[in-house]
């Protein structure tokens, strides 16, 4: 058995031409990740990987006329292990399976940097300074408008259940409004679209369909639209259009950003659309 | 004493005035000198031939500041003759740089000097328009500074650190050659990226209807580029590091795409980017996920760096998703950003078969499709649409996994804002335009209205005058239309803030509505900037009419019917098989139209016989499955009987020489049909069909005529140039042999 171990060990080194051997540091967990790691890094005749997973160090060897410490180490960070030189990409460690999910000793602190958001920021400074009393009229309808949001982009997910989820907190939001709290510009058009705009997220509630939900989610955008226009708001909304939807009629919806995420057609077509309204 | 002091207070205002007489009427010239050299550069481990610049690759990054005069001193040392076109520059025609249209060309060991002056800012670049030259070097940088006193000037973006960055790719391959093979719909290429999409690899990924249907409407396996290419580059190298940056730092990347025919999707690992200017000029910000940045055009992105001692990797990954080249961002350990997923070819196949209709125009299926807005290719890309099959190997308890992810924003010019007003005099009359992408891809001919620029002429505009361009592609590819010395308004919903650009790219089945000025006189290029299908004739000239004399450019007319020539040269095709049963082989000279061809077929004694047949025909029609043709036969084999064909009529094949008159069309599943009357009367006809993808490297071809001969082939591709092949001829038998293909 040994004999065989020894042969099979030198046969495999035996391959690598000019091996040089190193030894790093590669951070993980258990056997899976000894697995993933050395699959990684190992390239026939080429390199070859053995890692540790109590001292997590690994012993490369490899041909340096055909590759590097570097390249090597770059493969196993993208297959989700950080080292001393490469960290891993995010969304690969998410992917790990829990056993292997370590602890990422190497990734420091993120430092708070603000960054370039939309030119709103540039154009529009003084919308900032806008009087108390309409704050608090805002906040009437604030939330009515934050539930909307969030059911958009459930629908942008095309995920049925947590649109229904969803609609049941905006039916809640919709019916805490007090109408005697809003300004006359609201309150109009409030008494003109309350109705259909309980009727709309009720359906969306009811159902799990996320076609259904979509039907309901035009009418619905209109309405939200026409209140919207008539409320003052602290941050731009974004009034978009896809022409597509709703079988070639087009449909419109209403967003917090600028980029288009398409609640009609979810990933597919996420980003068919255009701005056609800013409302500040 | 008094005396001097007092002429030095004299002086003294004259001084100053004559200083601020400087600093306003700034006259500054700028000069630079390039020194233009064959070098040897080895990206791959082996030698090859490239272009150097002040013996660099890519070429030195030019800066100017808007008001500057430019200067530049081209030395030529090539042994060929070159020229320099400044991408996306305002300036005078004769100071454009296309050889044979605004000079002529820079001879060897002679210099050229190009004066402008710089009237505008923004990120550009510069290129070789001669030849194939950019793809091996000649390409680089342009940087034009705003000053600092413009009522344009952004703070927090025109005053943050910037970083030109210049993205390109490099083959091993000799450039006339990839071209060469690319019209002789070669698929080495494909090999190479692994992306045949044979019969054999359509069943294993239950695509076997797909191919199947494919193969029907006539479509060769497509892919997003055509070219393979080595090695990816920024800057000139794979992997480089800008270790001079901090946490917390803003970067502004001024990155130009100086590819030659790639597509390029830019992706950072520290988070979203701005995107703040295109083209050269100032867009509204914009914050992204992802873009891709077609050819040559030029993209401004802002970037943060969020944390202490990590760089962050700005990943370029070309759109065929083959390699890519990396750029880390900081100093310290390096954060890698997600590599994009291979692309689901069979998911794409499947989606060009229900946009093709059988008659070869390509069908929207009434969407309207326009500016980017909708990547049909997405059905191709595993992170947005999801993996192919959830992967059941090691740890099915976390299928989820491979979740698609939809929250990714991908930039599109629906996005692109002015941030000030584009709009045109609106007194200026309006020419309208339209022109109709044209492609072929399974004989590279790539064109506009069906007409490659040796079928048309200068399109006359007049100075002054609005033009205003639909663009529609009827083709499978997509195309970056780049205008030469004009900006253009594209009409994307913005209104009076339409963000301006010199290139376009355009999408399968999209329109689109670009608009300019012409207020420039000159003949203007505009073609498609992917170097092969420029070379292939998809190319138009804007003339603006009664121009003054261009000093650089003499004889225009001759110039221009030498310009139309380059772009549909004659290409080279020959293939012989060596095998036991005698020599099969082939060799043909093919330009946009015509295909002049000789086939032959040497037995090694008198009764397998010799012959060889001689074809010259004309493509008719967009789709050119129509070849008319006039044909001349010879034959010799020793028979003892006459043969009877088909038809009952009779003929001897021994030593026979014939004239004929004939037509090949192209069936559905590529099968060509070919009739043909010889003068004697006799009437053969043939159903051949060569290259059936059955796996990555076996190619099936049979053959089968009226006058009942009849072939079956498998041939195994070895190499660029190689193959083994088996056969049964009716006529010579069953062999084996070599093949050698050029």
């Amino acid at each position: 058995m040994a004999i065989t171990l020894l042969l099979s060990f030198t046969a495999c080194n035996a391959q690598i031409k000019n091996a040089k051997t190193e030894s790093v540091k590669i951070y993980g967990n258990c056997g899976m990740c000894e697995t993933t790691i050395e699959k990684a890094g190992n390239i026939k005749k080429v390199a070859q990987v053995d890692w540790n997973k109590d001292t997590k160090m690994a012993t490369l060897t490899y041909d340096p006329s055909k590759t590097s410490q570097v390249e090597i180490l770059k493969r196993i960070a993208l297959a989700g292990y950080d080292s001393d030189q490469f960290l891993a990409p995010d969304d690969v460690y998410a992917k790990l399976p829990e056993c292997c999910q370590y602890d990422r000793v190497k990734k420091s602190e993120m430092v708070k940097v603000e960054t370039i958001d939309d030119h709103s920021k540039y154009n529009h400074e003084g919308a900032t300074n806008k009087s108390n009393e309409t704050k608090q009229v805002v906040n009437q309808l604030k939330s009515v408008f934050e539930n909307y949001f969030a059911l958009k982009d459930a629908l942008v997910k095309s995920d049925g259940n947590l649109a229904s989820a969803k609609a049941k907190e905006l039916l809640n939001a919709l019916n805490a409004v007090q109408m005697n709290k809003l300004s006359n510009e609201e309150h109009i058009v409030w008494m003109k679209v309350m109705k259909d705009l309980v009727f709309d997220t009720e359906h969306i509630e009811e159902t799990k369909d996320v076609g259904h939900q979509r039907d309901h989610f035009n009418t619905l955008s209109d309405n939200m639209y026409q209140l919207l226009k008539a409320s003052k708001q602290e941050t731009p909304t974004y009034y978009q259009h896809c022409p597509m939807a709703n079988n070639g009629k087009g449909a419109n919806w209403l967003s917090k950003e600028n980029a288009i995420k398409n609640p009609y057609y979810g990933s597919q077509m996420l980003s068919c659309g255009i701005t056609v309204e800013k409302i500040e | 004493m008094v005396n001097q002091k007092n002429i030095y207070k004299k002086l003294l205002p004259i001084v100053f005035l004559l200083l601020a007489t400087q600093v306003v009427f700034a006259q500054k010239v700028v000069r630079y000198d390039l020194y233009i050299k064959d070098t040897i550069v080895n990206f791959t481990g082996k030698n090859k031939r490239a272009i150097a610049v002040n013996g660099q690759i890519p070429m030195p990054t030019l800066t100017f500041t808007e008001g500057d005069t430019a200067e530049i001193h081209v030395h030529n040392r090539l042994k060929e003759s070159t020229s320099l076109h400044w991408h996306g520059l305002y300036l005078p025609n004769k100071e454009d740089g296309v050889p044979y249209l605004t000079q002529m060309p820079i001879k060897p060991n002679t210099t050229h000097i190009y004066r402008f002056p710089i009237i505008q800012n923004g990120t550009h670049w510069y290129h070789s328009h001669s030849g194939l030259q950019e793809q091996i070097g000649m390409y680089g940088s342009m940087i034009l500074l705003k000053r600092a006193d413009d009522p344009t000037f952004r703070k927090g973006i025109d005053d943050l650190p910037t970083v030109p960055i210049i993205l390109s790719e490099w083959t091993d391959y000799n450039p006339d050659n990839i071209h060469r093979m690319l019209h002789n719909a070669n698929d080495w290429f494909a090999i190479k990226k692994n992306t045949v999409q044979s019969y054999g690899e359509a069943i294993k990924a239950g695509h076997f209807k797909t191919k199947l249907t494919n193969e029907w409407k006539r479509m060769l396996a497509m892919d997003v580029s055509d070219v393979y290419y080595d090695k990816f580059l920024i800057n000139g190298t794979s992997e480089s590091q800008l270790s001079q940056f901090k946490a917390g730092d803003k970067v502004r990347l001024r990155i130009s795409n100086g590819g030659a025919s790639s597509y390029f999707w830019l992706t950072y690992a520290g988070g979203k980017m701005t995107v703040v200017a295109n083209d050269g000029n100032d867009v509204e910000p914009v914050v992204v996920d992802r873009l891709i940045i077609g050819v040559s055009e030029t993209y401004d992105v802002i970037v943060t760096i969020p944390a202490e001692n990590t760089s962050y990797e700005l990943l370029v990954t070309p759109e065929d998703r083959t390699k890519s080249a990396s750029i880390y961002i900081g100093s310290g350990i390096k954060q890698l950003a997600s590599p994009l997923p291979k692309l689901k070819y069979f998911e794409g196949m499947k989606m060009m078969n229900d946009m093709m209709k059988m008659n070869g125009d390509m069908k929207d299926m009434g969407m309207n499709m326009s500016l980017q807005q909708m990547d049909m290719n997405t059905v191709m890309y595993p992170e947005i649409t999801g993996e192919n099959k959830p992967k059941s190997s090691q740890h099915s308890d976390h299928s989820n996994h491979t979740m698609p992810s939809n929250d990714i924003v991908t930039l599109n010019y629906a996005m692109l804002k002015s941030p000030t007003k584009t709009t045109l005099s609106e007194n200026a009359p309006v020419r309208e335009l339209r022109f109709e992408l044209t492609g072929n891809m399974n004989r590279y001919v790539w064109s506009m209205d069906n007409r490659v620029l040796a079928e048309t002429d200068k399109i006359l505009i007049k100075k002054g005058e609005i033009v205003r361009i639909t663009l529609y592609n009827n083709s499978m590819m997509r195309h970056p239309m780049h205008l030469h010395g004009h900006d253009f308004r594209v009409i994307n919903g913005q209104g009076d803030y339409a963000p301006l650009k010199n290139v376009l790219d355009i999408m399968p089945m999209e329109t689109n509505v670009i608009e300019f000025e012409a207020n420039l006189e000159g003949d203007w290029f505009f073609h498609c900037h992917i170097l092969y299908h420029m070379m292939a004739g998809m190319n138009r000239v804007f003339s603006t009419e009664n121009q003054a004399p261009n000093p650089y450019l003499p004889n225009k007319k001759w110039a221009y019917r030498k310009l139309q020539r380059e772009s549909n040269e004659l290409h080279f095709m020959f293939q012989n098989d060596f095998a036991t049963n005698g020599n099969d082989g082939m060799t043909m000279l093919q330009n946009t139209r015509w295909s002049f061809g000789t086939e032959w077929r040497l037995g090694y004694n008198d009764r397998h016989g010799y012959e060889t047949e001689t074809h010259i025909g004309r493509y008719i029609g967009r789709n050119q499955w129509l070849m008319p043709f006039i044909g001349f036969d010879w034959r010799y084999r020793k028979h003892e009987t006459p043969e009877k064909n088909l038809f009952g009529q009779t003929n001897t094949k021994d030593n026979r020489t014939q004239f004929s008159l004939g037509v090949a069309y192209t069936l559905p599943m590529l099968i060509i049909l070919q009739t043909e009357v010889y003068q004697d009367g006799n009437v053969r006809v043939q159903l051949r069909r060569e290259d059936i993808p059955l796996s990555k490297r076996f190619r099936a071809s049979f053959m089968v005529n009226t006058d009942k001969e009849y072939m079956f082939g498998l041939n195994y591709i070895a190499s660029k140039n190689l193959g083994f092949r088996t056969h049964y001829d009716s006529d010579m038998g069953f062999g084996i042999g070599l093949t050698f293909n050029y």
